[in-house]
Order: C-alpha cells, then sequence, then structure tokens
C-alpha cells in the first residue's frame, strides 16, 4: 500500500474504485440518483447557474469585469458612483427603496472570473459574494462562444441582518428573504446578460460601453 | 367510440412465501450490495414450484373471475391476450394452452412478447382497440411470470444480490365493453432506441437453447445501469404525465397510482416525480418483489381486495418495459368494487 493510501485509510467516509469497489460504488451512486430534486435541496445553501452565450469568452469576461456593467444586465443594481475607497462603488438595489449596495470587482483575466463582492447598507464588510466564470465553449462544448457560470453561497448574513439598524427604515425588507429567489432571479439576470451579449456581437457592436453618468441621486 | 373498461382484475401468487434468508443465508451469497436501494432484498416473495407453468398460473389466477362473472361469461371471451415473462416453450406461445385449459375459444388470441414489465398496458390498449373497433365484447389479459423460481434459483445466479429481487405471480385483468370502470386513456410509446440492452447473459457464448454449463440470467449490455436508471426515471413520469396533460388533471390528483415494481429506488423516484405520497403509489414490493409484468395486475388485484380502491378512483397504471424500449400508462376511473 502506498503512502498516500495509507494516508486516506484513516479517513472515515471515503467512497473510491479501492473500496467498496465498482459494484457498490455504482448501487450507491444510484440510490443517490433521483428522478426530481426538491428546490430546497438543489439551491438551498448554494445557487449555481449557468448559460452558453455566443460570445467570444475575452469579450465575455471584459464585459463582466467593468462593474458599471451591472446597470445593463442586472434587474435591480442602478446608479454605481465611486464610494471615495479606491475600487469600491456604490450604487443603489432598486429591490428595495432608499437601499445602497456596496460593490467590488476581483477579476482574474488568465482565470476568466469575475467575482462581485458586494454589501447591501454599508461597504466594510462585502459578504454578499457573486461568482461567476467565462469558461471557453470550444473547450467544453467544441463550439465558439461562452459558457458563464455563476454560484453564490449562503453566507449566514443571508438569514440574519447583522446590522438592522443601518437599513434605511425598520420595514425594509432583508436581502436574504429572497435567497428561494435567488435561482429564478440570478436566471433572468443570465438571461439578460446573454441577450445583450449575443446582440451586440452579432451586430457588429462594440460589446462593452462606457460608464452611463447617473442623472439624479 | 365504443367505451371500454377494466371491469375487474384478479391475481395469484404460488406458493407459500419465500424468506430473504433462501438468499442472504446461501453459501457463497454476494451480499455487500444488499445494503443498498436497489438491492435492498424484498423481505418476501413467492417462486413458482418446479412443476408449474405458466399456463397453470394463468388458470389459477382466472378463477376468481370465473367466481365472480360466471363460467359462461369467461368462456365467451373474444379477445385472449398472453404475456408469458419467461416461456415455457419457445415456438408455441402459452395463448392456444391456456384458451384448451379454460375452455375458450376466441376469436383474437395474441402472445404479446414485447412490452415486459409494462405489458399489462401494452394488452390493455391492445384489448381496448378491439374491442372498441369491432364485434368483439370481452378480452382476457394475461400476465404470467415465473423467472423467479427458476432462473433466480440457480446455484450460481441465487448468489447474485440481483437474485433475491424478483419473484412470481400471475395478474389477469377483464377487459369489457362497458362504461362501468371506463379506461379513460392510454398512452404507449414503442422505443427502438433503447431496443436490444437488455440481454440473457450466458457466459460461456452460447445461445440459451445450446447445450453447456453456464447459467442463463439476464444482463444489460454495456449500456449499462446507469443508462437504464436515467431511461426508467425518466420514461415513466413522461408517459404518465402525457397521459394526465391529455386527461386535463394533474399528477398529484392520481387517487391511485400501480406501476411496475423492479426495486425501491425506481419506485422513490416515480412517485417523487409525480408528486404523489407513498400510500397512493401501491405495491406490493415487500411481500412479492418484483414482479415483471405481472406486478400491475397483481398490485392493483390487492389494491381493490384491500379496500385501498375507492368507488370512483382516478387509477392510473404505468411503468417500462426491459431497458426502457416501452413506456406506457392507462387511466381508469375505477367503479370495479367487489362489493
Amino acid at each position: 500500500m502506498s503512502d498516500a493510501s495509507s494516508t486516506l485509510a484513516d479517513i472515515p467516509g471515503l467512497m473510491r474504485i479501492e473500496n467498496p469497489g465498482k459494484d457498490e460504488l455504482t448501487a450507491h451512486c444510484v440510490e443517490l440518483t433521483h428522478s426530481v430534486y426538491p428546490h430546497h435541496q438543489v439551491y438551498g445553501q448554494y445557487c449555481t447557474i449557468h448559460a452558453y452565450v455566443d460570445c467570444p469568452p475575452e469579450l465575455t469576461y471584459d464585459y463582466l469585469s467593468q462593474g458599471h456593467h451591472l446597470e445593463e444586465w442586472t434587474c435591480s443594481l442602478r446608479d454605481f458612483a465611486p464610494s471615495g475607497t479606491p475600487g469600491l462603488w456604490v450604487g443603489r438595489d432598486r429591490l428595495e427603496d432608499d437601499t445602497s449596495i456596496y460593490c467590488k470587482v476581483v477579476a482574474n483575466p488568465e482565470a476568466l472570473t469575475v467575482d462581485y463582492h458586494c454589501s447591501w447598507d454599508q461597504g466594510d464588510k462585502l459578504w454578499m459574494i457573486y461568482l461567476m466564470r467565462v469558461v471557453p465553449a470550444r473547450l467544453v462544448l467544441d463550439k465558439p462562444g461562452s459558457v458563464v457560470t455563476w454560484t453564490n453561497c449562503r453566507h449566514p448574513y443571508y438569514d440574519a441582518n447583522p446590522d438592522p439598524a443601518l437599513a434605511p427604515r425598520a420595514d425594509r425588507p432583508w436581502v436574504g428573504d429572497y435567497w428561494d429567489l435567488f435561482y429564478a432571479g440570478h436566471t433572468v439576470e443570465l438571461n439578460n446578460l446573454k441577450a445583450i451579449l449575443e446582440h451586440r456581437h452579432r451586430n457588429g457592436l462594440p460589446v462593452s460601453v462606457p460608464p452611463v453618468r447617473a442623472v439624479a441621486r | 367510440m365504443t367505451t371500454v373498461s377494466l371491469t375487474d382484475v384478479s391475481g395469484y401468487l404460488p406458493g407459500d412465501p419465500v424468506p430473504a434468508e433462501f438468499y442472504t443465508e446461501y453459501p457463497g451469497a454476494e451480499d455487500k450490495l444488499r445494503g443498498h436501494a436497489m438491492f435492498k432484498a424484498p423481505p418476501a416473495r413467492h417462486h413458482v414450484a418446479a412443476d408449474e407453468t405458466n399456463t397453470d398460473m394463468i388458470e389459477r389466477a382466472v378463477q376468481p373471475l370465473i367466481e365472480r362473472h360466471g363460467r359462461d361469461e369467461i368462456r365467451g371471451v373474444d379477445v385472449l391476450l398472453v404475456h408469458s415473462q419467461l416461456p415455457d416453450l419457445p415456438f408455441v406461445g402459452a395463448g392456444t394452452e391456456v384458451a384448451r385449459r379454460l375452455g375458450l375459444n376466441p376469436e383474437w388470441l395474441v402472445d404479446v412478447a414485447n412490452a415486459g414489465c409494462a405489458s399489462f398496458v401494452h394488452m390493455l390498449k391492445l384489448a381496448r382497440q378491439i374491442l372498441s373497433t369491432t364485434d368483439a365484447r370481452t378480452a382476457l389479459i394475461c400476465n404470467a411470470q415465473s423467472a423467479a423460481g427458476q432462473c433466480f434459483t440457480q446455484s450460481e445466479v441465487r448468489r447474485l444480490a440481483q437474485a433475491a429481487i424478483p419473484g412470481d405471480g400471475c395478474g389477469v385483468g377483464w377487459v369489457t365493453t362497458s362504461a362501468a370502470s371506463p379506461v379513460l386513456d392510454v398512452e404507449t410509446r414503442h422505443i427502438g432506441a433503447h431496443a436490444g440492452d437488455m440481454v440473457l447473459a450466458l457466459d460461456d457464448g452460447r445461445k440459451y437453447w445450446e447445450p453447456g454449463e453456464s447459467q442463463l440470467r439476464i444482463g444489460f449490455t454495456d449500456a449499462g445501469l446507469a443508462k437504464v436508471l436515467s431511461r426508467g426515471n425518466r420514461l415513466v413520469p413522461e408517459v404518465i404525465t402525457d397521459l394526465c396533460d391529455r386527461l386535463g388533471v394533474a399528477t398529484a390528483d392520481i387517487d391511485v397510482l400501480v406501476t411496475n415494481q423492479p426495486n425501491r429506488t425506481f419506485l422513490r423516484n416515480w412517485r417523487e416525480a409525480l408528486q404523489l405520497p407513498p400510500e397512493r403509489h401501491l405495491n406490493t414490493f415487500d411481500r412479492c418483489g418484483n414482479l415483471f409484468g405481472a406486478a400491475i395486475p397483481v398490485t392493483l388485484d390487492d389494491a381493490v381486495a384491500s379496500g385501498r380502491v375507492k368507488d370512483g378512483d382516478l387509477v392510473v397504471l404505468g411503468g417500462f418495459a426491459h431497458a426502457g424500449d416501452f413506456a406506457g400508462a392507462a387511466a381508469v376511473r375505477w367503479h370495479g368494487g367487489r362489493g
């Protein structure tokens, strides 16, 4: 037995081809395979969605990595302006009246990942993190274009606002109250992203656009 | 179109129940898979006697129909449809022997060799078609399954985890031109793309009729368990949902669902997919195991006899065959009470 496998022998619960063996491994997987899965089981703790976008991966990445485009493809994020802290922007989440949202873009051009670190009401602790990744469709689907994946994890703050005093009013609903609609809401937004990118790319237009100045804030 | 009813059903289970220990305590038994839902042995199943044929079982299953409807009525049957999961005799179907034994003289006689575990639905559709378009007035549809006590008790096959799952039994349906217990609709699909993936495995490569030592068992081609699972998971809910859509009812409105019962995993998955509570998806798996084609009529008979089908219930019968080469579902407004 190699050093690696003797180390693994101490770890309970592993299922590998060496033990319990292929037949039991298959039977175990069969048992885990249902016809349908309840929403909470699939999207209860994590919400991952994905879409094919007929737009080159570098253009898709470029578009996502510029935070002001959130004003185009998201349902409700608008009016971003510099917060005063470098790299940190503040805008409005029109999901609720008078609600500010802080956002920092953390992008990695080599990995084609674009993460939006956000928070309602304050910009000191950015805990609402939208993890997006662009995958060249040529690699995974053998066709031109991009695959975009998008994951949110259920941070404990979704379930309990850590600082209700920062809310503009006492009865303002909390962002986490919408967790069960994240699959739907993010799907709508991903469809927006797809529609914008595909429309511009198909018609030979620049995919990225300059920031639009908010008229009134 | 003439209204056709599934007027009655009846079942027969051979011999005394055979406990799971028949398999689990057999020397050399392969036990490691038994903890998993798909291979967990039912506590009991029945086995045909050594000299018991498909025709014997059908004859016994029909007796209650004779008692309830009269010998002359049954003898006057116009359509006889017979499915034998494991034919006793190649070349010759069981149908004519059934006719001889029961003294039938049907105008239509078909030995159905396809649609396996869902062949009751297939035969119900055939019977309904014949009864609604010809002068034929009554049909007897028969499902006999005798593989458990024969194939799966062979010395080597008996050790396999899969051997403990099947059970033998026979179910029959009495179909008539009447509006008493109407067949509302039947949805069936023959899926050529999935043909050929279930095979009779003989390890020495001989044909089943050639002499040799290898023990015949049922297997799947390399398409494998995963494909059969995903097909079954998809096909049965799909065909039942399509049937319900045509009838304008939600699957959750099915009062009694009876399916084939290959294992607990499929029963769980179909019930979940159709959003039905366990008490409305009836099965006899724990007492009978996988009854293949006989599961639907045997379980329906058991449900009617035990009062779990109420007058006026929407009863849906559904299932799939082999490695997914057939799927079917039928809906009946049940008024077949035995009060």
